[in-house]
């Protein structure tokens, strides 16, 4: 006799794969995905469509509206902006991934260092990651870029990373304190795994989730500063072409009215800013949610 | 009880100065170290003109030579008694260019930051009254979106569209040339700033104070209040809010330096005449000794306003005072057994 339980009267759950996917990607946030798509494959590809140098001043076209030859218009150096937009974004999104990778590396350094290490010098790393944290941070980039003299790709981007790691640090010690006391830490320290090791091994991949979310954070700010210190002219310089220093062209297009050097910029910049943040938020509401009592 | 606090605040005192004396010489040591030349912030443009012999004079007359060290405890002396040296760029004493730009900076950062954080906790109470809701929906969109404008593209912008399009409101200055000072000049020049520094902060607290309160409901006492019969309402801003409110007070304090720095900046883009521009141009001109008292200054208020929130923190929540006695109390009673 067939002992085997059968349920009777319930309809199958299981659906089609097709609905399966769909479920799969609700929730998802895919426009901000594909626009991110679409800027950096056009940044990092732009020699494969673009005919015009963006470097080239073409003086006999200065400030011309946006039209069949020059599809986004001139600056009022004569710069085609069609072109700068895709070789400044390069540039723009350049500093924003190199200066949040400098913040995590020192961020995931220094938290992890204070989690571990004994009271007083956990104590002397906060306070100094809340000094660093309350200044704001324009100020110090200002104050580090006057002492660097002329800003360069690369050191604009040191220089941001350098004073965007204390948010990191705090959330990565904090995970460390908790995580150093657990079985497998202790197992591996036993075993004579060292500082390296078990960081690796041990501790990023447990912390790794949670500061993720700070990392596209920090590409967005870093993208923001870049952005408003070659505007103020503190930054790049406007050879060097990105969409903050696009944008610092902007006094004499106000003059002359001449929007399209202002508004087209800025639209590439603010998708590009609003696409990581919605990022961002996604990846922080995966922290599962409770029902409110109210 | 009244010696103790007696100490606790003497201590954030001592903390406080001996946090300025670091700043100070901080300061000092980087503006040294920094490019440029110093005698040209005593000579200006002369500097460049005078001979060698004259240079060795007159380094040896500032005391240029002596080492570092020797330099700062003289400037500190100097400064104590309020001798910051002349600016180069306005020819004056560095506290009266100063002066004349304060009261600017008051202005458009007080306004500033009396509208963000009202608005702010309108508004988050508000969300979080609707969560979920469409109107709560649409705030936080909208939100998200004005809060990932860069501060200074949002003022092109704005200029772009009211003052070069429209043609209803001015683009830069405090006041009008001319009319220096009629209240409606100044409130119309104010907008547009006022309009950018707001809405750079606006939503970075209301989504706190929304987030904070959204925890806060669904605390277990929530549901026994709802149990007793009380209202949402009551329940909302009798509770939910009064606990948030001390934490919300030392945010508060912690801000200032923050939203000073986007008056600063925004001062910058409307070449409005405050303490920002004043901090910018002497950036861009190495005028080494207003950039000094102005890092003195800002850096001064962002120490006073973090003690400020720690006091706050530590103080004004009776939660967390309970805890302190209750802590002191037990450790008294391990003492004497």
């Amino acid at each position: 006799m067939d002992n085997r339980f059968v349920p009777v009267g319930i309809r199958s759950t299981e659906r089609p794969p097709s609905a399966k996917r769909r479920e799969s990607l609700r929730g998802k946030p895919l426009g901000p995905l594909l626009f991110l798509g679409v800027v950096l494959l056009g940044c990092l590809c732009c020699e494969l469509f673009l005919t015009k140098d963006p470097t080239y001043m073409d003086l006999a076209h200065c400030s011309v509206p946006p039209g069949r030859e020059f599809l986004f218009g001139t600056d009022t150096m004569g710069r085609d902006i069609f072109s700068m937009i895709w070789y400044g974004g390069r540039i723009s999104l350049f500093v924003g991934f190199t200066s949040a990778l400098i913040s995590a590396g020192i961020g995931i350094l220094i938290g992890t260092v204070s989690g571990l290490a004994p009271r007083w010098l956990d104590t002397l790393l906060m306070r100094f990651t809340e000094i660093f944290l309350s200044v704001p941070s324009l100020l110090l980039i200002l104050f580090l870029q006057a002492i660097l003299g002329k800003a360069t790709v690369l050191s604009l981007s040191v220089v941001i990373g350098l004073t965007s790691w204390t948010s990191i640090a705090k959330v990565v010690r904090m995970e460390v304190r908790q995580l150093r006391t657990s079985e497998y830490v202790a197992a591996s320290r036993c075993m004579g795994g060292g500082l390296p090791h078990i960081l690796r091994r041990h501790l990023m991949p447990n912390f790794f989730s949670s500061i993720l979310f700070m990392l596209v954070m920090n590409v967005r700010n870093a993208v923001v500063a870049e952005s408003t210190l070659s505007f103020l002219g503190i930054g790049l310089p406007l050879e060097v072409i990105s969409w903050g220093s696009m944008l610092s062209l902007s006094e004499k297009a106000l003059m002359t009215n001449a929007w399209w050097m202002i508004l087209i910029p800025g639209v590439f910049l603010v998708g590009t800013l609003l696409c990581l943040t919605n990022l961002g938020n996604f990846l922080r509401k995966t922290i599962s949610r409770r029902e409110r009592n109210l | 009880m009244r010696r103790g606090a007696f100490f606790y605040y003497g201590r954030k005192a001592l903390a406080f100065l001996l946090s300025l004396f670091l700043l100070s010489a901080a300061v000092f040591f980087v503006a040294r170290l920094a490019p440029g030349d110093p005698l040209v912030s005593y000579y200006g443009e002369r500097a460049e003109k005078i001979s060698p012999e004259e240079r060795v004079w007159a380094e040896e007359k500032l005391g240029l030579n002596d080492p570092l060290s020797v330099q700062y405890v003289r400037w500190l002396s100097g400064a104590l008694r309020g001798e910051f040296g002349i600016s180069f760029k306005y020819k004056t004493d560095v506290l009266e260019v100063i002066k004349g730009r304060i009261a600017n900076t008051l202005l458009l950062g007080g306004t500033g930051f009396v509208l963000i954080f009202g608005l702010a906790l309108l508004l988050g109470v508000l969300c979080a009254w609707q969560e979920d809701k469409w109107l709560d929906r649409l705030i936080c969109k909208v939100g998200t979106v004005l809060s990932c404008i860069p501060e200074f593209w949002l003022s092109l912008a704005l200029i772009l569209v009211f003052s070069v399009w429209l043609r209803v409101l001015p683009s830069s200055g405090a006041f009008s040339a001319g009319s220096a000072g009629g209240f409606g000049d100044r409130a119309a020049h104010l907008i547009l700033p006022l309009t950018v520094v707001v809405t750079g902060h606006l939503w970075y607290y209301a989504y706190m104070i929304r987030s904070r309160l959204l925890e806060e409901v669904r605390a277990d006492y929530v549901l026994l209040a709802r149990v007793k019969g009380l209202s949402r309402g009551k329940i909302l801003f009798r509770h939910c809010l009064r606990s948030c409110i001390p934490s919300y007070l030392s945010i508060m304090a912690v801000s200032v330096p923050h939203v000073m720095g986007g008056t600063y900046l925004v001062e910058t883009v409307f070449s409005y005449p405050g303490l920002g521009m004043l901090a910018y141009e002497s950036a861009r001109y190495q005028d080494y000794n207003l950039l000094m008292v102005l890092c003195l200054l800002s850096g001064a208020v962002v120490i006073l306003c973090n003690l400020l929130a720690q006091i706050l923190s530590e103080r004004i929540d009776p939660r967390i005072r309970a805890e302190e006695t209750g802590k002191t109390a037990g450790r008294e009673e391990k003492a004497l057994g």
